[in-house]
């Protein structure tokens, strides 16, 4: 076992664990965003970052850490709040989420973490891009305006169903999760309508079809329900 | 006519009037503008058919449930589907609920101040404070019955404003016993005070014959939606018109089919736009639509005490329609009484309380109509949309727009009446300001103010030079 | 105790925030009895007085007309309170902020006499719907689509009771 200290509790952890995990089973509480278990961490959102006191207090995120013994980790502090209320409005700033009428709008992970984080406004200026929804697919859409480019899809769909459809396209601000290769989703080779994606995503980007306003629930645990019952090789 | 410029600056509010004099110094042309626009109808473009009642029902938050079932019922259209029978009875349940909040904000808060504390009251005074002051059983009553429409909302759709409730197809969710137990405790009271509001209006009618006179009183055509018998409608039906003298001048009129007989015009000087009868042209073609319509329109209103009333209202006229703007509030007030009546006959229907209230479809039309009968008047959302169900063009015609002409002539036939010199004076704003308001102008629908709009008034002599511009000081 | 003097705007939105402040239902009356309503939609005064002590404005900046308002509305008002989501987010009439404002008003009037596009007898259509805080300082920031009834009461109770407002996390939610 490999001791730490969060937020000065002390904390036991298996070898091998992250910061995060060890953190949520010592009860405390660290906002995530891409992250997802089942997935692997990619570290991408930056709203996990903790503080390493005996680093010089630097920053790290908590999903792609793995533990080690004597770290001084500070999971919340005033510094942190601020860091990932920034990272947040930054989100919000980027493209157009409107929760209003949302089909996520109550079922929202980025909404929940701009209440939690107590973001009451965002400080940056909007950029208001214009972005495409594509309905072409029988049972799916998928909407820009409203991803913060996560990539749980492109993980769900290359690490658990395989079909490997969706990736990234573009870079920078211009990025936008593609099908096959830009192809309107329904005309995907690849894509085997399993909807892994649509569970995995935080907000109302991918929905399904026929859902109204608010209608979207997301199934995230899906995900790590699926891959913890696929036997592994020892590693 | 001339453009005439007027500083922006010096602009208030989101109403506007402007009064033309001729060389001899009467009203030659008189100008109610709408100063603000949104652009749900572009915008809407790349939704899907889905969000739209979410989308739409932020047009206005006096009558989102109006938007929200109005948009459900193009997505009815769109997925090619009859709602089950216990989801139109929820609708038509949401509907009252919106005609009783609505139209008791309308009374209540925003024109009984005018009716009861008198035109020339102070107009710091002149308000829903002022009025729990001075009456301060009828304010309390006003809050309630509001109350009362807005908790059938909520007790539907979870909210007063802004239900993500209705969506093509049906609703999201059946009544529950307890809701339903919940409105029909407090339908005695709604009742008793839709009643009394009602009395004290017809007490006091007589005192009010010179704004009867001239707050738009004109002879025009009226429209609304009647059910197949003729009977006061508010969720179906076809369109109906009738004229002056009530005689029906079109019927049955398939509602989808709007493009056919209503034409819609613009003027650059004004965001609303000016929707006319295409058979009499424009501006000719001038109809009226809400309470005061749908009163003149309806053979009966299909319950005792609203028949009761309606009779009373129709020997305004001798049986002939009711001309006077002015009246739109007792239209309004018969029409919360029978929203109450339909409301209870409602809550005791067998299937109110039943699960099946969605039916499910994907896009089997490309093009798609709703319609039904907003607080103010007919209300219209029309979408195409591609195979996926993504919206690719939206037209709206608000209430509120179809009174667009007829405001403007009572605007008009106000200032000709009160006008005195070259001045705006206390009483000629106050008029004008009471007859938009008769119509109970919803902005915030067709593009964005409500109720009382803070008016600027602006008169321009021959050359379009300013005489004179008031608005009231604090 | 004089009185809060209180008032209340509407922009670029649908006048729903407004009301989920008469939502307040007989709270009304208690509002009333703390606070007088110097200038409203919903009473009778038409230019905006001095010295206000708290303004909540709804919507976003939508107009030239709005921007003239807002500007008057903060030098005059020690409080001003961005109120509901567009008037924090921009929300739904931002949503034309993507799309060139001649498009906007084409798609709505077609080809004919277009209102809107310059400076005339009605207000300038802005290039896009902004949220308060992007023109003027905003002091408070009170969330929703529209703010339920309950959160407005809390944050009004506090600010009539001459305390700084503070919410709740789940008083923050937007939509």
């Amino acid at each position: 076992m490999i001791a730490l200290r969060i937020d000065d509790i002390p904390v036991q952890a298996e070898p091998g664990q992250t910061i995060l995990d060890a953190a949520k089973a010592a009860g405390i509480r660290i906002p995530t965003l891409c992250h997802l278990p089942g997935l692997s961490p990619v570290g991408a959102c930056r709203l996990c970052l903790v503080e390493i006191r005996n680093w010089n207090g630097k920053l790290v995120p908590a999903c792609a850490t793995p533990v080690q013994e004597g770290l001084d980790v500070v999971a919340n502090s005033d510094r942190l709040r601020e860091l990932r209320r920034t990272i947040l409005e930054l989100l919000f700033a980027e493209r157009n989420h409107i929760c209003a009428f949302c089909v996520a709008n109550g079922h929202c992970e980025l909404q929940d973490l701009a209440a939690e984080l107590g973001m009451d406004h965002v400080r940056f200026p909007y950029r208001f891009p214009p972005l495409p929804l594509d309905a072409s697919h029988a049972k799916f859409g998928i909407d820009h305006n409203r991803c913060i480019l996560c990539g749980r899809c492109v993980r769900a769909c290359s690490e658990v169903e395989g079909a490997m459809t969706w990736g990234f396209a573009g870079r920078g601000i211009f990025t936008l999760v593609a099908a096959d290769l830009g192809d309107p989703w329904g005309d995907s080779k690849t894509c085997t309508g399993c909807g892994k994606c649509v569970q995995a995503c935080p907000t109302g980007a991918l929905f399904e079809k026929g859902r109204a306003t608010g209608e979207q629930e997301k199934r995230p645990a899906i995900v790590a329900a699926l891959t913890e019952r696929r036997p592994r090789a020892q590693g | 006519m001339k453009e005439i410029k007027v500083p922006v600056t010096r602009i208030e509010g989101h109403g506007l009037i402007t009064l033309r004099l001729d060389r001899g110094g009467k009203v030659a042309a008189a100008k109610f503008h709408v100063t603000e626009v949104r652009g749900f109808e572009r915008f809407c473009q790349g939704r899907t058919v889905w969000e739209m009642p979410g989308v739409t029902a932020r047009i206005c938050g006096i009558c989102p449930a109006s938007h929200l079932l109005c948009s459900a019922k193009a997505g009815d259209a769109i997925l090619a589907v009859r709602p089950p029978r216990p989801a139109e009875v929820l609708r038509r349940l949401m509907n009252l609920g919106q005609f009783i909040q609505s139209h008791a904000l309308s009374f209540f808060h925003l024109s009984s101040p005018d009716l009861l504390l008198g035109w020339d009251a102070d107009p710091t005074a002149r308000n829903v404070f002022g009025l729990a002051q001075a009456h301060p059983q009828l304010a309390l009553d006003g809050i309630r019955l509001r109350a009362f429409g807005q908790e059938i909302i909520a007790a539907l759709g979870e909210k007063r404003v802004h239900p993500a409730w209705a969506v093509p197809g049906g609703v999201r969710q059946p009544l529950s016993p307890e809701a339903r137990d919940r409105l029909a405790a407090k339908l005695p009271e709604a009742r008793r005070i839709a009643q009394d509001a009602l009395a004290l209006y017809e007490a006091r009618l007589p005192e009010w014959g010179e704004e009867i006179e001239t707050f738009g009183n004109f002879p025009s055509l009226f429209m609304a939606l009647v059910a197949e018998d003729g009977t006061w409608e508010h969720y179906a039906g076809r369109i109906r018109f009738v004229d002056a003298d009530r005689r029906v001048v079109a019927d049955g009129l398939d509602p989808a089919r709007y493009p056919e007989y209503i034409g819609e015009a613009v003027e650059g000087w004004s965001y609303l736009k000016f929707p006319y009868f295409q058979d009499a042209g424009y501006p000719e073609g001038l109809y009226r639509v809400g309470p005061l319509s749908r009163l003149n329109c309806c053979d009966r209103m299909g319950t005792p005490l609203a028949d009761e009333a309606l009779a009373r209202f129709r020997a305004q006229a001798d049986g002939k329609a009711v001309t006077s703007s002015f009246h739109y509030h007792y239209a309004r007030l018969i029409e919360i009484l029978a929203a109450v009546e339909q409301v209870a006959r409602l809550l005791e229907d067998p299937e109110v309380l039943s699960p099946r209230v969605r039916a499910e479809a994907g896009i089997n039309e490309l093009e798609g109509v709703g319609v039904h009968e907003a607080p103010r008047g007919t209300l219209f959302h029309h979408y195409r949309v591609d195979e996926h169900g993504v919206i690719q063009q939206v037209n709206l015609i608000v209430s509120t727009g179809h009174n667009n002409l007829a405001m403007n002539r009572t605007v008009a036939q106000i200032a000709a009446k009160y006008l005195t010199g070259r001045k705006v004076n206390e009483g000629l704003l106050n008029r004008l300001e009471g007859g938009i308001r008769a119509y109970d102008p919803c902005l915030s629908c067709s593009v964005h103010a409500v109720g009382r709009m803070p008016l600027r008034v602006v008169l321009l002599g021959p050359t379009g030079e300013v005489l004179d511009e008031r608005t009231r000081d604090a | 105790m004089p009185k809060v003097r209180v008032a209340t705007a509407w922009f670029s939105g649908c006048s729903g925030c407004h009301m989920s402040f008469l939502d307040l239902d007989e709270r009304l009356l208690e509002f009333a009895g703390k606070a007088e309503l110097v200038y409203s939609p919903i009473v009778d005064i038409k230019e905006f007085p001095d010295s206000v002590d708290v303004t909540l404005i709804e919507g976003a900046v939508g107009t030239s007309e709005h921007l003239h308002l807002l500007a008057e509305i903060r030098r005059k008002t020690r409080l001003l309170v961005a109120f509901g989501d567009c008037a924090v987010t921009g929300n739904v009439p931002s949503l034309r902020n993507p799309i060139p404002r001649g498009e906007v008003l084409h798609a709505v009037y077609g080809d004919g006499s277009i209102p809107g596009l310059e400076e005339g007898e009605v207000p300038q259509l802005l290039p896009q719907a902004l949220p308060l805080h992007a023109v003027v300082r905003v002091d408070h920031f009170l969330p929703g689509c529209p703010p339920p009834p309950d959160r407005i009461w809390k944050f009004l109770r506090q600010l009539l009771a001459g305390k700084e407002p503070e919410l709740a996390p789940q008083d923050l939610r937007f939509g």
